[in-house]
C-alpha cells in the first residue's frame, strides 16, 4: 500500500487527539488536526481527507451544524465521537449523514475497526455502481444468496419473508456499519412510512430466531439500543493494536 | 397568596371524604336517637366528624365548613325543634365556637405533620445522596492513587524499569481507569433518576433479548474472556424501561459477578417472563455472598475492606445501591441470594 490514507481527527481535548495521533500514525495512516469546529470545516474543505473523526461537543460550534454543511457538498466518511451526555445528538448525527458512531471512553481497537469498515465502504461504493448486490455473499455461518433472494444458515434455508430478506440484505451491504432505525425503515418500507420503529423491531426479532442459534447472543445481527442494527463483518485478519 | 391558596386547596377526593364523614356521622345520630330520644350527644358526635375530616383533609377549607354545616346540621335536625332552624337554645354560641376551634386546631396540627414528614422525607434523600458521595469519592480516591503512582513511577524511574515491569503498571493503570470509568457511568445514572423524581423515568417498550444481548456485549468489551450465557426468552417480550439504565444495571451485575465472584468460572445471565413482570437474573458459580454481607448488600456503601482483609476487591457496593435505585424506580424488586449449590444471584424483576 504506497498511498496513505488521510484521517481528519476534529477533538478539542489535547491528550485525546494525540492518543488518536499516535495510534493512527503507527497503523500507517497520516494524520491532521483541527481543534475547533470552524478549524475542521476548513481543512475538510481544503485538505480533503479520507476520513473525518469529530467529535461532538466541540466548544464552538454544534457537531450536527458540521455534518449538515459538509455533508451539502462531499460524502466523505464521518465517524462521531460522543459521550454519554449526547445521546440524542449521536442518532441525530447519524441520520443527517454521519457514518458510524464511537462513545467515548473508547479502545483503540474499536475505532480503528470502525476507520477500516468506512474506508472500505468508501472504496467499494466509489468503484462499484449502487446495484452491486448479486451473487453470493457469506457472513461466518450464513449465506445471502442475492439472485434468489434467499439466506441459508448452515446450509439450510432460513425461510425469510420478503420484507426480511430486504432487512437482512441491507444490512449486509452495509456490514460494520450501524444503520438508524430510520434508515432501514425508510429503505424497507419507503420515505413515506411513518418512523414507527414497533414494526421494524417485530421483524428483527423474526430474523434473529431465524438466523441466530442463540437470540440473546447474536453472532449475525448487533441491536445497538435507541440507536438501529449493526451486522457483524467477517473480515479475518483481525490484528489490531490496543492500547 | 400561594399560602392562602394552600391552605384552602380544594380538591374532589377531599369532598367526597367530608360527605362521606358527615353522612355517617348524620346516620349514626339516626341511629342513637331511634334508642334515646336525648339529643345531647349530637353535638358530640359531630364534633368527632369535624376533627376526622379535618385530619382527612388537606388545609382548613373542609374543616371549617364542614364545622358550620355539622352546627347547622346538630341544630336543623338533631335539636328540638326537630327540621326546624333555632338559634336560641342555650350554651349554643358554645357548640359552635368548640367546633370552629377543633376544626381548627386538627387542620393546623395535621398540616403540620404533613410537612413535617415531607421535610423528614427530604432530609432522608438528603442523606442518602451524601452518603453514596462519601462512599464514592472515598472509592475514586483509591484509583486515582494508584494510576498516579504507576505513572510517576514510569516516568521517574525510566531507565530501571524492565519491560516486563512497564507492561503490568500499564496493566493495572489501563485497570483502574476502566473500573473509574464505570463508577462515573453509575454517578451519571444516579444524577439522571435524582433530577427527575423516580416517576418520571422515561420509559419505553423494549424487546428484552436486545437489552440482553447489548448489555452482554458493553460488558464483553471490559471483560473479552469473561464466560458468559445468555438466555432469553422464545417469545417477544416487550417491556417498558428506560433501556439506559436498566444495561447500566445488566452491566452492573455482570461486573460484579466477574470481579467479585471468588472462583467463579462462568456467569449465567437469563431473562424470564414473570406472572406481572419480567425477571432478570446473573448468577455465578463462585463461592458466594458472605452470610454477615448477604442481608446488607444491596443498601450498599458497606466497606468489604475496612471489614477483614485490606487488600479486597474495591467495594460492590456503591455498583448495587444504584442497581437498586434503578429497580426501583421502575417499581420493581431487586434481591439477592446464595444459590444452594454454590455461587450468588442476583435477580431484579421489571413489570410490563
Amino acid at each position: 500500500m504506497g498511498n496513505k490514507y488521510t484521517i481528519l481527527i476534529a477533538e478539542d481535548e489535547n491528550s485525546i487527539s494525540s492518543i488518536m495521533q499516535m495510534v493512527f500514525k503507527a497503523n500507517n495512516y497520516n494524520v491532521q488536526i483541527a481543534s475547533s469546529g470552524s478549524q475542521a470545516m476548513m481543512m475538510i474543505s481544503s485538505y480533503c481527507p479520507d476520513l473525518v473523526i469529530l467529535d461532538l461537543g466541540l466548544p464552538d460550534m454544534d457537531g450536527v451544524e458540521i455534518i449538515r454543511s459538509v455533508r451539502e457538498w462531499t460524502s466523505i466518511p464521518i465517524i462521531v465521537v460522543s459521550a454519554r451526555t449526547h445521546e440524542r445528538d449521536k442518532v441525530e448525527a447519524l441520520d443527517l449523514g454521519a457514518d458510524d458512531y464511537i462513545t467515548k471512553p473508547f479502545g483503540t481497537a474499536e475505532l480503528l475497526a470502525r476507520v477500516r469498515t468506512e474506508l472500505r465502504h468508501k472504496n467499494s461504493f466509489s468503484s462499484n455502481s449502487p446495484q452491486m448486490q448479486h451473487g453470493v455473499l457469506s457472513i461466518g455461518k450464513m449465506v445471502i444468496d442475492y439472485d434468489k433472494r434467499h439466506v441459508y444458515v448452515d446450509g439450510r434455508d432460513a425461510n425469510l419473508t420478503q420484507n426480511e430478506y430486504k432487512i437482512v440484505s441491507l444490512l449486509a451491504k452495509y456490514a460494520g456499519k450501524v444503520l438508524t432505525y430510520d434508515f432501514i425503515i425508510k429503505n424497507i418500507w419507503g420515505p413515506n412510512m411513518k418512523c414507527d420503529n414497533q414494526i421494524l423491531r417485530v421483524n428483527m426479532a423474526n430474523i434473529r430466531r431465524k438466523l441466530e442459534d442463540n437470540p440473546g447472543e447474536p453472532v449475525y445481527i448487533f441491536t445497538e439500543i435507541g440507536v438501529g442494527y449493526r451486522m457483524a463483518e467477517f473480515t479475518g485478519v483481525n490484528n489490531e493494536k490496543s492500547l | 397568596m400561594k399560602n392562602v391558596r394552600k391552605y384552602f386547596s380544594f380538591s374532589i377526593r377531599d369532598l367526597l371524604a367530608a360527605l362521606l364523614i358527615l353522612v355517617i356521622a348524620s346516620a349514626v345520630c339516626f341511629v342513637l336517637r331511634m334508642i334515646d330520644e336525648n339529643a345531647s350527644y349530637a353535638p358530640m358526635i359531630f364534633i368527632l366528624a369535624v376533627f376526622l375530616i379535618s385530619e382527612k383533609t388537606s388545609g382548613y377549607l373542609f374543616g371549617i365548613v364542614s364545622s358550620f354545616a355539622g352546627v347547622l346540621l346538630v341544630n336543623f335536625i338533631f335539636t328540638y325543634p326537630y327540621l326546624k332552624f333555632n338559634f336560641t337554645l342555650s350554651g349554643y354560641p358554645v357548640t359552635i365556637i368548640c367546633m370552629l376551634a377543633v376544626s381548627f386546631a386538627t387542620s393546623t396540627l395535621t398540616t403540620k405533620l404533613k410537612l413535617q414528614e415531607n421535610i423528614k422525607l427530604e432530609a432522608q434523600r438528603e442523606k442518602t445522596r451524601s452518603n453514596l458521595l462519601r462512599a464514592v469519592s472515598h472509592d475514586l480516591r483509591t484509583p486515582l492513587t494508584s494510576i498516579l503512582g504507576a505513572s510517576s513511577a514510569m516516568i521517574e524511574n525510566d531507565e530501571y524499569i524492565t519491560k516486563e515491569e512497564r507492561i503490568s503498571l500499564l496493566k493495572s493503570m489501563k485497570e483502574d481507569s476502566q473500573w473509574l470509568i464505570s463508577m462515573v457511568e453509575n454517578l451519571l445514572s444516579v444524577t439522571r433518576i435524582d433530577s427527575e423524581t423516580a416517576a418520571k423515568i422515561t420509559k419505553q417498550p423494549e424487546l428484552a433479548e436486545e437489552i440482553a444481548s447489548d448489555s452482554v456485549a458493553k460488558f464483553k468489551k471490559r471483560f473479552p474472556d469473561a464466560n458468559v450465557s445468555v438466555s432469553v426468552p422464545d417469545e417477544m417480550l416487550l417491556i417498558p424501561m428506560d433501556a439506559i439504565l436498566i444495561e447500566q444495571v445488566i452491566v452492573n451485575l455482570l461486573e460484579n459477578a466477574a470481579i467479585h465472584a471468588i472462583g467463579a468460572t462462568m456467569i449465567k445471565f437469563t431473562v424470564t417472563a414473570g406472572d406481572k413482570c419480567a425477571v432478570f437474573t446473573v448468577s455465578d458459580n463462585g463461592a458466594g455472598i458472605a452470610d454477615d454481607v448477604l442481608p446488607k448488600i444491596l443498601d450498599g456503601y458497606f466497606c468489604s475492606r475496612s471489614e477483614n482483609r485490606s487488600d479486597a476487591k474495591r467495594n460492590m457496593g456503591i455498583g448495587l445501591s444504584v442497581c437498586r435505585t434503578i429497580v426501583s424506580a421502575h417499581n420493581g424488586e431487586m434481591s439477592a441470594e446464595n444459590l444452594s449449590g454454590g455461587g450468588a444471584c442476583f435477580r431484579f424483576t421489571l413489570p410490563f
